[in-house]
């Protein structure tokens, strides 16, 4: 191995070798510079292969040939080469990303950058803290250089305001490191005792310093200095300013906080807090892409502070959490300012024009992912055992506020993505320089290297092995492919999957197995009508895919919860695609994530830090009575709640279904409510009722659905539009599902097992039924179609025999799904929710009602006179699941039988009897068969009947009608289906209006408007800035002395 | 002696951060914190001193088996050296920032240069 | 200026004097070692064996805190490089009028060509004497860069070899890293001055490769403040 010294003399002698050379050689400066750099990553990354293979013990390099403390001494360990090997890569990779920018301001900046990485390198190795003192004012001042190579002439004030505040800094660092060394004898980091807290003496002189580092880390609200940085530079130079500065100050924080002992960590995790939130919070307001980078820097490096201040409960897992989210972080921020100089236009909505790349899409995705800790990457880990070990450490209210901040976090992050997704691109496309692209991918390739390493280095298993992720990321490499290929692909994948994992499924994970797999391969028949390639489509829909083929799969908590978010990753892919869907994409995400969190704390609770902790030690829990089974279940009902969108928490939902493509929407309504579902069935399943302040819990979840029920049926039939119209169904009969799971009966569960299937089927086809039709006439307004009955035959009879279904009238299965619906609330001792739900019932037909009148019956409008039937490949697959309803509603025993007898073992009561085709229960016996034999008997009689007397009908033409001489303003209102339900709206009106909405928009404006109002703080003046950050001192000075005495 | 030295010390880099804090001209505030400098150098050098001791150099007043005994702690005089040397590399780095902005809006105000904000 | 009692300045009296209670504290609650402590009593009674200098805060800035030494240095190149990048990009406009094109007058000149030599001597004497008295590298280095001065003082018009200083400064930089390096090879470590025999300690060829060192950082040293200077003067700007 070589010695870490010669990063330092590599840096040096490089830097000073460009001093010899000619003024006008650059070249040879740049080539130069980059063999220098090449040799540090060289150096670094052998280092850290050696020491994770064991090959190599970390080293102890000491200089003059004096022992410490005496001489200055080097320490060489896995965290220090980690780190080095970040800082020198990035070094490498910012070298050929300036080189244009390097080349014209002439060798002597190359021979700056060189440096500046060798002091980065130095800040990391040194274990003097005076030593970390002069590295750190080289970086300054390497940094002072390196702004110029922007071409903002704004940088020149940012590197002035950089050095105003770097000399208020040094000054305290200063004073702090000489009476630390008074009061120590030593100024050898490792000769610092650790010190109770104290503001006095050696205590004092230590606050110092750490205040010092602190400030250097940029925290929130000290901080305008460093953004307007972060915004100036060249992106280059942020890259390396945010990646590998940043990571360097908070190891040397991290140095001085691991000796100073435990008494300080408090302090560290306070500010962490403040500065994460703070930050993240103002990022809410900012539209000027660097800038918001910038926040999301602090903001990120304050999340690590956090980490840090609880290095003393994290012991072992201390590097693995802080370097999963630090190094993820660099990776993730390096390559999102290399993007950024891709892009001319500085506001969000300019990164619109990375849509001419699909590689920088996917790029630009990957690094959202990992700033927000998504699966697979490094931070994903790292978040779930922080808030494993937080919990059981007792430090709760750390938790939460850290998920609050990753919330707003995700809510800027994704905004943006959306942006770059939707909007139109102002700026015109500049086409992109391979060298930049390329210093793109290799950060992306880094991060998803970096969470394969971290999958495997773990006590977890590594995601990026698990088949199913796996074949969903094969998509991203079959992209070029067409898309009937690897459409063919998908459908095989699916099926395969679950004829390979069938006889490993009980009844009810085969239940959700085939609905959720299975069936997402037979709506994936209709993708065969998209031509092309379809790019962007298959990858996010297989990632949903594979998360939900995990979450069915999954035994431990780690392994559920990192499917749900896999699933939910790629369910906001696909919504995004839609048409005008960058709002609804964005508030699917925000609650599901929100959701996410909520389970990652429930978990966490039940496991108080025991990992891996089965899913059936829930039950566990339950028997044991302990206090905190009422909150883990709490919280994890909400989190699968906000995916089954029950009322309050389900205001993303009618947009996300609407706009999604006509695919697409039964996938995210038939397919993905069900792993909201799925998650519940567990809960109640292993938990059972648990009871908070005297309150039984499942009955709370009753009444939610109940009004879940209620309230989306009453929405559905004031909508004018189709696609929403089903979309507020959905979240009535997710309603109807939870209902029946919450009355924790035998019926129940089979009532909430038949919606499963049924809503999976009706919803389908619906959806694809009502998308075939936007195909043709090119809207989903209702009053804008009429009599489409002779022209989309087809589709006619799937609506027809979906809202049979649907509505609960025999003979179609949602009688049978009625019929055990019944049966259970007749069970159950609840009677309030139970008049609701009866009342629920005829609201959902008078929208279902609704929808095949006003589209199919009634008059043709004049432009749709040559409409054509939908296309063959959406029909296909309403016929199957029209042939599958039938074939449902007369052998329901089929599968229900199974799963009762499943149902059985777990109530322990037999509610159902089953004797041939006939089924009986407590209140009477339900023939299916006898029941269609009667149902068609009565149809084709009355068919008969009509036809019988049809001769008395007298045909009118469309037009044979007088219309006054007066064009109406507005010509939809003179339409019947305009307005349908008036009557109905004035009776049941209030019960529209958008309260939740209101409540949520309320919420993201005052966020927004207190962002906007608070970030007037950094006014741009830098010595503002400066008498900031004596402020920020003194204010922590006062509040820590305040604390301690 | 040590107490009128570090108490002058701390004294400037008071004075020093008020006049840098407080004038909006861009030189006077370099002068400022050339005096805080000043001030933390002080305060560095009084830290190191021993009364009734005599410089850190081992010639013919100094016998060496006598040294720990007779001399002055050398440590904060190398470390001050170090600060001076990278006071003042900052401060030659600050004169031609202050330089180049005057150049570019003929003014030395620091508030003038808030084009980046927020 | 008119300086004005404005709430700004309220703000920060109000800060510094917390501030001032910290510091207040710290000072308060000092009392002086009255023994040497660890580190120090080290270098009192090591420093004649080990490192053979008689100056034992040379022996500490060279050798055992050698690699600050090395940072300080390259504090002064990166300062000059970055200055003469700062002022490079910002060449004042062609005619307007500067010192440069004033001349010096007599007395300036001919004092300049009476001291220069001098001051060049005694440059060199500080810094190589840097181990034994007072004084080193630093001190004489900016000793000669003050005879530059006094060059540029009395002939403002003129260019100085650009390319002796910066080579000077450069290669010096770079023997500097090399001997460096050479102690990890022949010695016990990056810096370590015992490269070179320790000779007779208190003489000038003594204490290894420190008076070697410190002529290196005092040339070094010397080129760095003369390329500032010259980058500040070339501003021609008045």
């Amino acid at each position: 191995m070589v010695s870490a010294i010669y990063i330092i003399a590599t840096g040096l002698g490089a830097g000073f070798l460009i001093g010899l050379l000619k003024d006008d050689r650059k070249g040879d400066a740049f080539f130069l510079a980059v063999a220098a750099l090449a040799a540090m990553a060289w150096i670094s990354v052998s280092w850290t292969l050696a020491l994770t293979a064991g090959v190599a013990e970390p080293q102890q390099i000491i200089t003059a040939g004096v022992q410490p403390p005496f001489a200055i001494n080097l320490r060489m360990g896995l965290a220090e080469a980690g780190l080095l090997s970040v800082i020198t890569l990035t070094g490498l990779v910012s070298a050929f990303y300036l080189r244009p920018a390097l080349m014209q301001l002439g060798r002597r900046a190359a021979a700056v950058l060189v440096i500046l990485v060798m002091a980065l390198s130095g800040l990391v190795l040194t274990r003097d803290v005076f030593n970390l003192f002069v590295f750190f004012e080289l970086i300054v001042i390497a940094t002072g250089g390196l702004v110029l190579l922007s071409n903002d002439k704004r940088a020149v004030a940012a590197g002035f305001k950089y050095l105003v505040v770097s000399q208020v800094i040094s000054v305290l660092l200063l004073i702090g490191i000489i009476f630390t060394y008074h009061a120590q004898g030593s100024l050898n980091i490792d000769d610092i005792p650790a010190q109770p807290m104290a503001f006095t003496g050696a205590g004092l002189a230590l606050f110092l310093v750490l205040i010092a580092l602190v400030v250097e880390l940029k925290p929130f609200p000290a901080n305008g200095w460093a953004l307007d940085i972060y915004e100036a530079a060249h992106p280059g130079f942020s890259a390396l300013f945010s990646a590998a500065s940043a990571t360097t100050a908070l190891y040397a924080a991290d140095k001085l906080f691991a000796v100073a002992g435990p008494d300080w960590l408090p302090l560290a995790t306070g500010l962490g807090l403040i500065s994460f939130l703070g930050s993240n919070i103002l990022a809410l307001a900012q539209r000027s892409d660097r800038r918001l980078l910038g926040y999301s820097s602090v903001g990120q490096i304050g999340l690590v502070l956090v980490v840090l201040g609880q290095r003393d409960i994290l012991g072992d897992a201390y590097l693995y959490v802080a370097g999963g989210i630090l190094i993820t972080h660099a990776i993730a921020k390096a390559g999102l300012f290399w993007l950024s100089g891709l892009v001319t236009g500085r506001d969000l909505a300019d990164w619109a024009v990375l849509r001419a790349n699909p590689v920088l899409v996917l790029a630009f995705a990957s690094f959202v992912a990992m700033l927000l800790g998504l699966p697979p990457f490094a931070g994903f880990y790292a978040k779930w055992d922080l808030a494993h070990t937080l919990v059981a450490a007792d430090r709760l209210p750390v938790l939460v506020l850290v998920l609050i901040g990753a919330l707003i976090e995700a809510g800027y992050l994704f905004r943006w993505f959306g942006m770059a997704m939707k909007r139109k691109s102002a700026v015109a496309f500049p086409g992109f320089a391979l060298d930049k692209v390329t210093a793109v991918i290799i950060a992306m390739v880094a991060g998803w290297g970096l969470g394969y390493i971290w999958g495997a280095a773990g006590a977890h298993p590594n995601l990026m092995l698990a088949t199913p992720l796996a074949f969903a990321l094969l998509f991203l490499v079959l992209e070029p492919l067409p898309a009937w290929a690897k459409n063919l692909l998908a459908i095989a994948g699916l099926l395969g999957w679950v004829a390979l994992r069938y006889p490993d499924y009980d009844p009810l994970q085969l239940v959700f197995a085939l609905v959720m797999l299975a069936g997402g391969a037979v709506i994936l028949l209709a993708s065969f009508h998209v031509r092309g390639r379809r790019l962007g489509f298959y990858p996010p829909a297989m990632l949903m895919y594979a998360g939900l083929a995990m979450l069915i799969d999954a035994q431990t908590s780690f392994q559920f919860f990192a499917a749900w978010e896999i699933l939910t990753l790629g369910s906001y892919f696909l919504i995004l695609r839609g048409q005008d869907s960058e709002p609804h994409a964005l508030s699917y995400i925000l609650f599901s994530l929100g959701g996410a969190f909520a389970i990652l704390a429930g978990f966490a609770l039940a496991a108080m830090g025991i990992q891996p902790f089965a899913l059936v030690n829930l039950a566990a829990i339950a028997e044991a009575g302990l206090a905190i089974a009422p909150w883990v279940f709490v919280l994890l009902a909400v989190g699968f709640m906000t995916k089954t969108a029950a009322i309050g928490l389900h205001i993303w939902l009618p947009g996300a279904h609407a706009e999604a493509e006509t695919d697409v929407s039964p996938m995210v309504s038939g397919i993905l409510l069900k792993a909201g579902l799925f998650g519940l069935w567990l809960l109640l399943i292993y938990m059972g009722r648990q009871t908070l302040w005297g309150v039984d819990l499942t009955h709370v979840l009753v009444w939610i659905g109940a009004l879940s029920a209620f309230l989306g049926a009453v929405l559905a039939i004031f909508q004018e539009d189709a696609k929403r119209l089903l979309a507020y169904s959905s979240i009535s009969q997710m309603g109807y599902a939870l209902f029946g799971l919450a009355l924790m009966n035998h019926l129940g569960w089979l009532l909430a097992l038949m919606f499963v299937i049924n809503h999976f089927v009706y919803k389908s086809m619906l959806f694809l039924a009502v998308g075939g039709v936007k195909e043709r006439t090119h809207t989903k307004l209702m009053y804008k179609m009429g009599g489409l009955i002779t022209l989309m035959p087809f589709t006619f009879i799937s609506v027809l025999v979906g809202i049979i279904a649907m509505s609960g009238v025999p003979p179609l299965s949602g009688f049978g799904g009625r019929w055990v619906f019944y049966n259970a609330i007749m069970a159950s001792d609840l009677r309030l929710p139970m008049v609701l739900i009866f009342i629920t019932g005829p609201i959902g037909f008078l929208y279902l009602f609704r929808l095949i009148h006003t589209i199919f019956l009634g008059q043709l409008k004049d432009e749709h006179r040559k409409l054509r039937e939908a296309p063959f490949w959406i029909v296909l697959p309403q016929m199957l699941f029209v042939a599958f309803l039938i074939a449902f509603a007369v052998l329901p025993g089929m599968m229900l039988r199974r799963v009762d007898a499943y149902i059985a073992t777990i109530t322990g009561d037999q509610a159902l009897t089953w004797s041939g085709r006939v089924i009986t229960s407590e209140f009477g016996y339900w023939n299916p068969i006898a029941i269609a034999a009667v149902i068609g008997a009565i149809f084709v009689l009355v068919l008969a009947l009509l036809l019988a007397i049809n001769h008395n009908a007298t045909r009118v033409k469309q037009f044979n009608i007088v219309f006054s001489a007066e064009r109406p303003y507005k010509p939809q209102t003179t339409h019947f289906a305009w307005n349908f339900f008036a009557p109905y709206r004035k009776a049941l009106g209030f019960l529209e209006s958008p309260v939740v909405t209101t409540f949520w928009g309320a919420l993201t404006d005052s966020l927004h408007a207190s962002a906007d109002f608070a970030r007037r703080i950094y006014t741009g003046n830098g010595q503002t800035y400066a008498l900031q950050v004596v402020a920020f001192v003194v204010a922590v000075y006062l509040i820590a002395m305040g604390g301690v005495s | 002696m040590y107490l009128v030295a570090m108490a002058a010390g701390f004294l400037l880099i008071l004075m020093g951060l008020y006049g840098a804090l407080t004038h909006r001209n861009i030189l006077r505030m370099i002068v400022g914190f050339t005096l805080a400098d000043s001030g933390v150098h002080l305060v560095l050098v009084a830290v190191g001193y021993l009364p009734g001791r005599t410089a850190p150099i081992l010639d013919s007043a100094v016998p060496l088996d006598e040294a720990a005994q007779r001399i002055i702690d050398p440590v904060p005089q190398a470390l001050v050296l170090t600060a001076i040397v990278i006071g003042l590399g900052i401060t030659a780095l600050m004169l031609a920032y202050a330089y180049r902005l005057f150049r570019t809006r003929k003014s030395l105000d620091i508030a003038e240069f808030t084009e980046l904000k927020w | 200026m008119t300086s004005r009692f404005t709430l700004r300045n309220v703000a920060v009296l109000t800060l510094l004097a917390l501030l001032g209670v910290a510091f207040w504290t710290l000072g308060s609650g000092y009392t002086p070692d009255a023994e040497l402590n660890r580190t120090a009593a080290y270098y009192a009674q090591n420093t004649a064996s080990e490192i053979g200098a008689q100056n034992v805060v040379t022996a500490i800035i060279v050798t055992y805190r050698g690699l600050d030494t090395l940072g300080e240095v390259t504090v002064l190149f990166l300062t000059a490089a970055i200055v003469a990048l700062v002022l490079g990009q910002t060449k004042a406009p062609r005619g307007s009028s500067g010192s440069g094109f004033l001349p010096s007058g007599e007395l300036l000149t001919t004092g300049t060509q009476m001291l220069l030599p001098i001051i060049l001597l005694f440059g060199a004497y500080v810094f190589v004497n840097g181990h034994l008295t007072p004084g080193g590298g630093f001190q004489g280095g900016a000793i000669l860069a003050s005879g530059m001065l006094l060059l540029l003082l009395a002939e403002p018009g003129r260019r100085f070899g650009h390319r002796i200083i910066s080579r000077v400064e450069s290669l010096s930089g770079l023997t500097y890293v090399f001997i460096g390096v050479l102690g990890i090879a022949l010695a016990g470590g990056f810096l370590d001055n015992r490269i070179l025999p320790l000779g007779a300690f208190g003489s000038i060829l003594s204490a290894g490769a420190i008076p070697l060192i410190y002529a290196l950082i005092g040339l070094k040293v010397g080129a760095e403040f003369s390329s500032i200077l010259e980058s500040l003067e070339e501003t021609e700007d008045a």
